[in-house]
């Protein structure tokens, strides 16, 4: 029952919203960002998750317009381990211009449909650096940085194997996709400065799922596990209750990660967590490594654009120092820093764009106006053959 | 006994009339060896409502009615009792004659006669209501001479096809409002409860006839058909209950018949269909030539019998509405009668009959002057010929003139069933 | 076996058809929770928006999936799983024919739970006339080939993706079986494209017609089931038949009064032995409801195992009075 509750009140607040709304409207007060009428319940609907969100939950606008989005981070205490600052593994290529344009589909940013070809999928992974999930360019090669490719198969061995570097003349990794299940990519880099070992893991965890394929497998892959014994950190997102193969985390959801070193939960590390505006949350792991953040909604078009399978990317960095001594390319360090980077993606919240109030409107109104119909017709036609009436209860 | 007959100076019970009945029932019970022992109940009945004039007059509002297309439950319903007006009796039949044409039916005469006259045999009562529903010409026109004769009528009107969609819901709709009559005549209304109630009793009496129905496929026969059409005619003016009580305890009878082996008829005596105008006590004469003959009716296809309580009502949903509905399919849908346009289902129900009652001929009576069943003869002949059944057809009417003819014609028939069975074994 | 046969023969078909169906909703709307899953390729309504309690899927979901995928896939490797999706929903529907809809299908048995609701409540039935029957039960085979073309529509991108599933848009299972765990998401507007808006709206308004039409007529929404249409046109080789014999038919109409979906051809048709029609649900009512004995069948794999029987439908029909039937 309390379930059946929980779902209604969703619809209630909605139908509370629309009263405001059109009492709003009426008052002559425009509102902000919103066309018309019957847009702002969905509007309004949509807005309760971030209003909903936890009071220390305080986002900071740090990528703002007209700070750099990389000062912004190193300013906050970035480990800048270039001049482009945090790399991380994306599977879109920098964004040019102010348009935030959306990708439609599933999973086909980056990825070209093997069928043309008779092939399997390609994947393509672009390693940009800065914390912009927007705007961070791509990042460049450094002489005095190591840096080492993993790819993890599904099928593969668990350890992963070297994924080869692009082809002349092109950005990015591409890797080919034969089998269903997540793939995952890690770029380690490895620098040194001064008496600092700068380790840096660029994770992203690609799902490859094609519709009517075995359903046991997909569930098999899907429950694998996912953590690279050896990594040196590397953020593991948690799976939502009931994930399936095309599920979608949507602004307004609790999303968890665990920060862990070579397999074992990384505890006090410090995790922030920016979504596609720029907008930035930090957080410390707790003992199991576990953070947990709301995806904030963060996607306000002009409503005649907005598309609701937009996918808007989320950057997750998680940093631990730690005061290690050893050798890396001979040289001699006595601090380490670790810092991974997880990135992903999520949609706008259903609630955004469904509108209870207008749908249980609707339909009861479809219901009230056919049933007073028929109740109307049956009352007063004379219809021959039908006019004399019997008392059912008699 | 207070006889209303006080101006003829004989009593009822020693007039031609009963003579009529009596020599039938006579017949009927002294003719045969082996009647069945439950069968006295209606021997006796027919002797007190026919040959004595014993009264039959029930409580309450009595409805009369003169055909099979008058929806008892409905009336049982509004706590009036039905009673079946159509009548064989030749002395009605000589006194319907007034009224009619010479060349008419002598069934609707017969009707006519008995209703003109003050000593209405069976004594049913007077009539409050008489419902007369628009089916062939004769009884269409016998309305308005009931009228005549100062009864109060009412036309409950009948599709003259029953095919067609428009005809199923005509004929709800003069149901619905044959109710509404019901009401103006009884002042109660029509319930759920009530109609349930009628149905129910309607029902029972229906799965008893067709018990019945089924102990008559057996071969060789358990019962003979004359007695069957005794029973069928009770059904006319007997109490509902009384009369299905007396036909279960037949059907018990014919169960134990059953086991026991028993013949009610020669093992090789010819089946015989019946069809046709309606034999309706006293006019049993030619069952029970054929039977005399050494045939035996094994199944009928006319409305003083099967066509008025074999077919059943389905109901979907136990409302008002719907049990009214459906009832009046059940009057309209299955009825074979040949006052409709098509013939098709009683030619198919014929050759069904013949089927699976394994029977050896079948004897088509017309009363001359019903034209329907005159008309329709060639087309019966023709689909039985092509099935292989053999037809006689006989014209005939009441009077007892033509009893010698018949008997030849019919032994004559009876003969070359016989030889045709022998020649196909 | 006589004696098993004459039991089957007299059974209380309504009675055994109401706890069929209760049995039969309750695992395909419940069963998920434990954890049956029987594919989703079933041929009746069993939704798959019922995502936690679902025990399988309505095959048209997934068939209008497959029928949107861009049309250089769907006319290549795509197509084989098309045509195997195909052959496990032909498979799943050889067995009950349309009995699928009569015994099985979730949202056919919400429908007949309405109508005894009605029943109980005392408000009659409304029938089409003939003429407004045939016109309406041409509707199924409209929906049906605007399901299919439009999303070869979208997968040849005349269409925008916010059709996709298009029938499934605007299908009451949709919104009213995940009601019953507990999930109302489904009862919504979509504001996110005017396409979006129109179908949502469309079936949401479908919805409120729905619950509307099944409280005043009986099995409301069959005589526009597009599932109901292609169960039709492949029902040839099923194995579960309703066949008539004409000559034993005495055309009372006893039939078509009990039928929930107003066939007529039930009672008048005399020569097809074959008498499952387009609209027929094999609810198996008809065959309950003739007196006539062996006129009616229901036949699997051409055995015999119910038919209208005499004993049957005096039993039935007295029971339906309230009379206590004498033991023979």
């Amino acid at each position: 029952m309390s379930r059946i509750a929980h779902r209604f009140v969703p619809a209630l607040l909605a139908l509370l919203a629309t009263g405001l709304a059109l009492a709003q409207g009426e008052g002559g007060e425009p509102l902000a960002g919103v066309r018309g009428g019957p847009v702002s319940a969905g509007d309004y609907a949509g807005r309760r998750p971030s209003e909903g969100a936890r009071p220390e939950a305080s986002w900071q606008k740090r990528a703002a317009e007209g700070t750099k989005p990389e000062e912004a981070i190193r300013d906050g205490g970035g480990t800048g381990m270039r001049s482009g600052g945090v790399l991380w593994l994306a599977d879109t290529p920098p964004m040019r211009g102010e348009a935030s344009r959306g990708r439609r589909g599933g999973g086909m940013g980056g990825m070209s449909m093997g069928g043309e070809h008779g092939g399997p999928p390609m994947k393509r992974l672009w390693l940009r650096a800065g914390a912009d999930p927007q705007k961070a360019p791509f990042a460049h090669q450094e002489a005095d940085a190591s840096v080492e490719t993993l790819l993890v198969h599904p099928l593969g061995k668990p350890e992963g194997e070297p994924l080869p570097s692009p082809a002349e003349g092109h950005t990015g990794l591409a890797f080919a996709m034969p089998a269903q299940g997540f793939y995952r990519v890690y770029v380690t880099t490895r620098k040194l400065e001064g008496d600092t070992l700068n380790v840096s893991v660029a994770k992203t965890e690609v799902g490859n799922f094609g519709h009517g394929g075995d359903e046991e497998e997909q569930k098999r892959a899907i429950t694998a596990p996912r953590v690279l014994e050896n990594a040196a950190i590397e953020i593991v997102r948690e799976r939502q209750d009931k994930e399936g193969p095309f599920s979608q985390i949507s602004s307004g959801m609790d999303q968890s990660f665990i920060v862990l070193q070579k397999g074992l939960p990384a505890a006090n590390a410090r995790v922030r967590l920016v979504s596609h505006a720029g907008w930035v949350k930090e957080m410390t792991s707790d003992e199991q490594g576990r953070v947990s953040f709301q995806i904030i909604r963060d996607y306000f078009p002009p409503w005649d654009e907005f598309q609701k399978r937009f996918k808007a990317n989320y950057l997750v960095i998680a940093e631990v120092a730690a005061d290690e001594s050893g050798n890396h390319n001979d040289q001699p360090y006595t601090r380490v820093r670790y810092q991974a980077t997880l990135a992903g993606n999520y949609s706008p919240s259903p609630n955004d764009y469904r509108s209870y109030a207008w749908g249980l409107g609707v339909g009861l109104l479809a219901v009230l106006f056919s049933g007073v119909a028929v109740y109307l017709y049956r009352r007063r036609r004379l219809k021959p053959f039908q006019e004399v009436r019997f008392d059912e209860k008699a | 006994m207070n006889s209303p007959n006080t101006k003829t100076a004989i009593p009822y019970n020693r007039s031609r009339q009963a003579r009529e009945a009596e020599t039938m029932l006579d017949h009927i019970t002294d003719d045969f060896d082996d009647n069945p022992a439950a069968m006295d109940y209606f021997y006796d009945l027919f002797r007190r409502a026919y040959c004595q004039g014993e009264s039959l007059e029930r409580e309450g509002v009595r409805v009369g009615t003169t055909c099979i297309h008058a929806p008892e439950e409905l009336i049982y319903a509004m706590g009036a009792t039905p009673v079946r007006l159509c009548n064989g009796s030749y002395h009605y039949d000589q006194i319907g004659a007034d009224f009619m044409p010479a060349k008419s039916c002598s069934l609707v005469k017969a009707t006519l006669g008995m209703l003109s006259s003050e000593n209405v045999i069976p004594k049913v009562g007077k009539l409050d209501l008489i419902v007369n529903p628009t089916t062939c010409d004769q009884k269409k026109k016998a309305s308005a001479m009931m009228v005549g004769m100062g009864h109060k009528v009412y036309n409950l009107e009948l599709p003259p096809a029953k095919e067609s969609e428009q005809a199923r819901l005509y004929w709800q709709r003069s149901v619905r409002e044959f109710v509404q009559q019901l009401r103006q005549i009884t002042g109660k209304k029509l319930t759920r409860k009530n109609l349930m109630a009628a149905m129910a009793r309607t029902s029972r009496a229906q799965a008893a006839f067709r018990t019945l129905h089924n102990f008559r496929r057996k071969a060789p026969s358990l019962v003979l058909g004359k007695d069957v059409f005794l029973v069928t005619n009770a059904y006319f003016f007997d109490d509902i209950e009384r009369w299905t009580e007396a036909v279960e305890k037949l059907n018990a009878e014919l169960a134990q018949r059953d086991q026991d082996g028993f013949c009610a008829a020669q093992k090789k005596a010819p089946r015989i269909l019946f069809t046709g105008s309606p034999p309706i006590f006293p006019n049993l004469k030619l069952p029970l030539l054929i039977e005399e003959s050494g045939g035996v009716v094994v199944a009928d296809e006319t409305c003083s019998a099967n066509r008025m309580l074999y077919d059943m009502t389905a109901v979907d949903e136990w409302l008002v509405n719907d049990m009214v509905d459906s009832l009046a399919n059940k009057y309209l849908k299955p009825c074979t009668c040949p006052i409709f346009t098509n013939s098709d289902d009683r030619l198919r129900r014929l050759v069904e009959l013949a089927k699976s009652f394994a029977v050896d001929g079948v004897v088509y009576q017309a009363f001359s002057g019903c034209q329907v069943y005159e008309m329709e003869q060639k087309s019966v002949a023709e689909t039985l010929n092509k099935a292989g059944i053999a037809m006689l057809y006989i014209e005939t009417d009441y009077s007892p003139d033509d009893m010698g003819q018949l008997t030849t014609r019919i032994e004559a028939f009876l003969e070359s069933l016989k030889t045709r069975k022998r020649n196909r074994t | 076996m006589k004696r098993l046969k004459d039991a089957v023969d007299r059974v209380d078909l309504n009675r055994f058809r109401f706890w069929l169906q209760l049995a039969m909703f309750a695992l395909l709307v419940y069963g998920g929770y434990l954890a049956v899953d029987l594919g989703s390729r079933l041929p009746m309504f069993s939704c798959g928006f019922n995502e936690e309690g679902r025990a399988g899927v309505c095959y048209l979901l997934p068939l209008q999936h497959q029928l949107s995928r861009p049309w250089p896939q769907l006319f290549g490797i795509a197509g084989v799983s098309v045509l195997t999706g195909f052959g496990v929903f032909f498979l799943w529907f050889i067995v009950l024919n349309k009995g699928w809809c009569g015994y099985v299908c979730p949202l056919g048995t919400i429908q007949d739970w309405i109508t005894a609701l009605r029943r109980r409540l005392g408000a009659r039935y409304s029938r089409y006339t003939q003429g407004q029957f045939r016109q309406l039960s041409r509707i199924k085979y409209l929906l049906l080939a605007l399901m299919v073309l439009i999303p070869l529509g979208i997968g040849g991108g005349w269409f925008s993706r916010d059709m996709g599933t298009p029938f499934c848009l605007i299908c009451p299972g949709r919104m009213i079986l995940p009601m019953f765990t507990g999930d109302f998401s489904q009862f919504t507007i979509d504001f996110s494209s005017k396409t979006a808006l129109v179908m949502t709206a469309l079936g949401m308004g479908i919805t409120g017609l729905f619950l509307a039409g099944a409280f005043v007529k009986k099995r409301f929404f069959c005589f526009f089931c597009p599932m109901s249409a292609l169960h039709y046109l492949i029902s040839k080789p099923a194995l579960l038949k309703l066949k008539k014999d004409g000559d034993k038919c005495t055309r009372c109409g006893d039939c078509y009064t009990v039928c929930d979906m107003e066939i007529k051809e039930i009672a008048d048709d005399i020569k097809t032995r074959d008498i499952m029609m387009d609209d027929c649900i094999l609810c198996l009512k008809c065959v309950a409801a003739c007196p006539e004995p062996g006129a009616l069948k229901a036949n699997f794999a051409s055995v015999t195992f119910f038919e209208s029987t005499e004993a049957g439908f005096i039993k039935r029909s007295q029971k339906g009075i309230g009379l206590e039937q004498p033991e023979h």
